[in-house]
Order: structure tokens, then sequence, then C-alpha cells
């Protein structure tokens, strides 16, 4: 995935339906309910999560074994560097809501594709992006 | 002192102390870190209790729960909160971080405050219940930012490692020092003992050997006066062999005379006098046979240093020196010099002579060690002893082919 102008251009655009957006009451990375999931990817999409915060990067997982579409909620465009395209396996570790809508979300901590794996949270959830201790600063986008 | 006996000494004490210190100051630390640390969880509990309160109150009037929690959302040391309904589900939360609400059922069940790590720090989190006036129950979590605590710690942290530095620094100068003030006063001890025993060892053999030359020299007397009878009154064919004989027996009471100057204690007869009268005094007792063996021996006869000392004594030092120089100088220069400095005097008499191999240094100033066909050993440990009696020091600088360097330093520094 490419970072272009209009990229950020629609950033700016969707952020400004985040007062719509306001935070579902189960949009938080549950540890207790922690799955694992594999699939395709079917979609790649930018859109406004949370509030005071940049638009993330959400891809559409397409389960094929049990017939279920995932939307996984990555990061923040700015902090993700790895290109994903679509039709490209992928294996998620995180946490799973439903929308009023139906629809399943997962919110992910660590991504595996093409045989690396990405950290997005800690253990607990902890957005990576959001520093790694003090005077460490931000990093972006981590393989391990 | 044996490394054994230093680690012994020295650095076992050392290690001692530190370890001590480093294990007193981790239970005190540890102990003020938990007293902190419980400080400000009641602390917590007490601000939980308020919020619970308030909250309690705006949901009997029917405040939602978000308008309920947007007061808190500033909030900077508030990592996260959420509010719950009796079934604990989530009527609204709060979060500084996206996503971010590590609420685990798990963890909440079992106890109602619990710490987590997280990049930002540890995180105290508190999961407890209220009731509203209405009789309805609700679930308050809270997780709070202990950043400050954790400041307050690696600052505490921080002084002790440099308390630590400074005390080991401290530590290690101090033993040091203690370390140089034991060896030296060893050293000095070693001496003495040393000294103490050479002098008794040098009394018995004083005592044995003097007794030996009394002995020795009444019969050499005797027989002295006999070759002399022998010579008056023997025929004029054998005199001259009489004569020789009484010669050899002459020069046996000279070698016992010169033993037994050597082997006596000296008594000094100190009194002050000007050092150049005194070289010039030694200079001219050696001066004929300087010129014949065409050496010039120099100093400087204006210089006004005087120095407190056995004149005699420290002439014959001179002397002996002057005379092994000489011995060893074919020709050139002999060059005398004297300076003052802050505590003592010096004399140093340089040749162009021979030199001195470098392993028989040591032993120059042993008695009867010699390399000269006719030497007996005892003039330079002769001037030793009488630069050692006036509480001075001697030593030698010297190179095979280039000559050699005696320098005396006398106490007695620039009056």
């Amino acid at each position: 995935m490419r970072k272009t102008p209009s990229v950020f251009l629609l950033g700016v655009f969707l952020s400004c339906l985040v007062p719509s957006l306001a935070q579902q009451q189960q949009h938080f990375y549950n540890i207790d309910k922690e799955i694992h999931i594999k699939g395709s990817i079917k979609d790649i999409i930018m859109e406004p999560r949370y509030k005071n915060s940049s638009p993330f990067l959400v891809v559409v997982l397409e389960d094929k074994e049990n017939q279920k579409i995932y939307n996984i909620e990555v990061s923040p465009i700015w902090f993700f560097e790895n290109d994903f395209h679509k039709g490209e396996d992928l294996h998620v570790t995180g946490s799973p809501y439903t929308t009023a809508e139906n629809e399943q979300n997962v919110i992910a901590r660590e991504v595996r594709f093409r045989g690396e794996t990405l950290v997005l949270r800690d253990k607990h959830g902890f957005p990576t992006w959001r520093g790694q201790g003090k005077g460490k600063g931000r990093k972006r986008g981590k393989n391990f | 002192m044996k490394k054994s006996n230093f680690f012994l000494f020295f650095y076992l004490p050392l290690l001692g102390i530190l370890v001590i210190f480093f294990f007193l100051s981790s239970i005190n630390r540890s102990t003020i870190r938990n007293k902190v640390e419980e400080l400000v969880q009641e602390q917590l509990q007490a601000t939980a209790e308020i919020l619970k309160v308030n909250m309690s109150h705006l949901l009997d009037e029917s405040y939602p729960a978000s308008e309920i929690l947007s007061p808190y959302r500033d909030e900077r040391n508030i990592y996260f909160m959420a509010l719950m309904d009796e079934n604990r589900n989530i009527l609204d939360w709060r979060s500084q971080f996206e996503g971010y609400l590590p609420i685990s059922q798990k963890q909440a069940g079992q106890k109602d405050s619990w710490i987590i790590d997280s990049p930002v720090g540890k995180i105290y989190n508190v999961f407890s219940s209220f009731t509203t006036p209405d009789g309805k129950t609700y679930f308050l979590y809270l997780g709070y930012s202990l950043s400050n605590l954790q400041e307050m710690i690696g600052q505490s942290r921080r002084t002790f490692f440099i308390v630590f530095s400074v005390l080991i620094l401290s530590a290690v100068a101090f033993f040091f020092g203690l370390y140089r003030v034991q060896t030296g006063y060893l050293e000095k001890q070693r001496e003495a003992e040393k000294e103490k025993k050479e002098k008794e060892r040098f009394r018995e053999i004083s005592g044995f050997t003097s007794g030996v030359a009394h002995e020795i020299k009444n019969p050499l007397n005797s027989l002295s006066l006999l070759f002399e009878l022998m010579q008056k009154k023997a025929p004029e064919e054998l005199r001259q062999s009489i004569s020789l004989g009484k010669q050899e027996i002459q020069k046996i009471a000279s070698i016992i005379d010169r033993f037994s100057a050597t082997i006596k204690p000296l008594r000094l007869n100190k009194q002050s006098f000007l050092l150049a009268e005194l070289i010039g005094d030694v200079h001219r007792s050696i001066s004929q046979e300087a010129e014949q063996k065409n050496v010039i021996i120099s100093f400087d006869a204006s210089n006004p240093l005087s120095i407190t000392a056995d004149k005699d004594l420290l002439g014959q030092a001179l002397l002996n020196i002057l005379k092994n120089s000489l011995e060893a100088s074919q020709k050139g220069e002999i060059s005398i010099r004297t300076a003052a400095h802050r505590k003592t005097k010096s004399i140093s008499i340089e040749d162009c002579g021979q030199g001195i191999e470098s392993k028989d240094q040591k032993y120059i100033f042993d008695p009867f060690f010699t390399k000269k066909e006719h030497g007996m050993g005892i003039g330079l440990y002769l001037t030793k002893k009488i630069i050692k009696a006036h509480g001075g020091s001697i030593s030698l600088k010297s190179e095979r082919g280039r000559g050699t360097t005696f320098t005396i330093q006398l106490p007695g520094g620039m009056k």
C-alpha cells in the first residue's frame, strides 16, 4: 500500500466523520476474548476508528473455511509501512467484537503474512504506535 | 605483603562493606518503595471512591453514561476508565490510547486492584462496584498512571547508584591509602629488624675479630722486635732478607689495623665546615697520584656550601671514592660537584673510567667485594658505613666504558 496525497486527503475527509462514529461500547481490545483467524484479503479500506486519532487501516478478511467476513482493524495508516494486496493470505491474532450492524470486527494484535509477523499491540492490547516506553520514541510497523 | 594477605586485609573488608551497604540500602529502598506504593494505592482507592460517589448521584439523576465519563477525558493521569452495569456490560468507556482497555474479567474477578506494565509505564487498575441511591449496582474500572511514582523510584535508584559509586571510589581510595601506609610501615619494620640483626651479627663478628686481632698482634709485635734484634746481630748477607721479613710482618700488622678500624663502631665528632675546604684537603692528598695518571680532579673551590659532619670520617669516605675513581680512570677528568636541596646536601663524584658492570653494582658496597688484584674490598664498604652513620645515603650510576658517578646525600638542606 502506498501513501499518496489522495490517501491523506481521504483520511482528512474521513476524520470529519469521527463524531458520528462514537466509540462503540465493546470497541476495545478485550484480552479475555483473544482469537486467531486466517483468511485472504478481500478489500483494504481506511476509516476513522477512534476520536482524536488519524484514520485506520482496515482489512476485510474472508475466512473461506467458516464462510465469514471480518473487518480487521490494523493500525493508523501512518504507522503501517508494509503493503497488503488483495487475495493475500493473512493470519491474525486479535480481539473480536460485533458492531450494531452485526459486522464481525477484530482489533489486531499480531498480523502474520509472507512469513513475517507484525506486532501491533502488546499482550494487554496497548498500541505499539503509542510509544515504546519513555525516551524510546515511536517505531513504525516493525517486523519481528 | 602477599597477594592473598592483601586480598584478606584490604579487598575483603572493602567488599564486605560494599555488600552490606548494598544489602541494607536495597532493603531500605524496597521498604520505602513498598510504603510509597501502598500510599499511592490508598490515594487512588480514595479517588475512585470519590468518583463513585459522584457517578452514583449522576446515575441516579439519569444522566447518560457518556456524559458522566466525559469530564474525565482530559485527565492526564487517568489512562482509561469504564462504567459497567450490574451484569458487567460496558455502558461507556474512555481511553487515552486507541482501543486500549486492558480490562480482564479474569483478573478483576480475583481482586479489586492490580498493576499492569505498559510501554508508558506501570498502570494501577482499580475495579470496584458501587450502588446508586435507587439500589442499582454499577462497576467502575479505572486505570491510573503510576508514572510519577516510577519517576520518583527511578530518581531514588539514580541517587543510590551515585552514592554507591562515590562510596566505592572513596573506599578504594581509603583502602589504597591504608594499604600504602601499612606497606610503608611493614617495610620500615622489616628494615629496622634487618638492621638490628645486622648490628647484632656485626657486634659478634666485631668482638670475635677484635679478639683475634689482639691475639695475632701480640705475637706479631714480639716477632717484629725479634726481627729487629736479628737484623742488628745477623751477618751482613742476611740483613736484607731479615729486613724483608720485618716489612712483611709490618704489612700483616697494617692489614689487621685496617680490619680493626673497619669493624669498630663509628663515633662521630661533628662540626660545621665548608665542603669545598674538605674536598680541597682530599684533593691535595691524592693529587700526586692523579698527576701520575694524567687525571684532572676538578671542583669549585669557591663554593660556600657548608655542612655539619665528622670532617675526618667524611674526608676518608670521599678519599675512598676518589681512589676508586682514580684507579678506574686512565686519563681524563674526575669532577666533584656539590649541591644543596630542600632537605639534603649532595656530593657527586663523576669519572670517565671503565665503569662498573651492572651485575656487580649491587655488591659494590659489600665488605670484601673487589675486582682489583690487590684490593681488599673494604674501601667502599667503609664509605657507606660512614655515610650511613651520618644519616645519609650513597648511590651510584655506572655504564660500562662511559664512567661512574657516585652520589652522596647527607642530611641538612638549604640553610
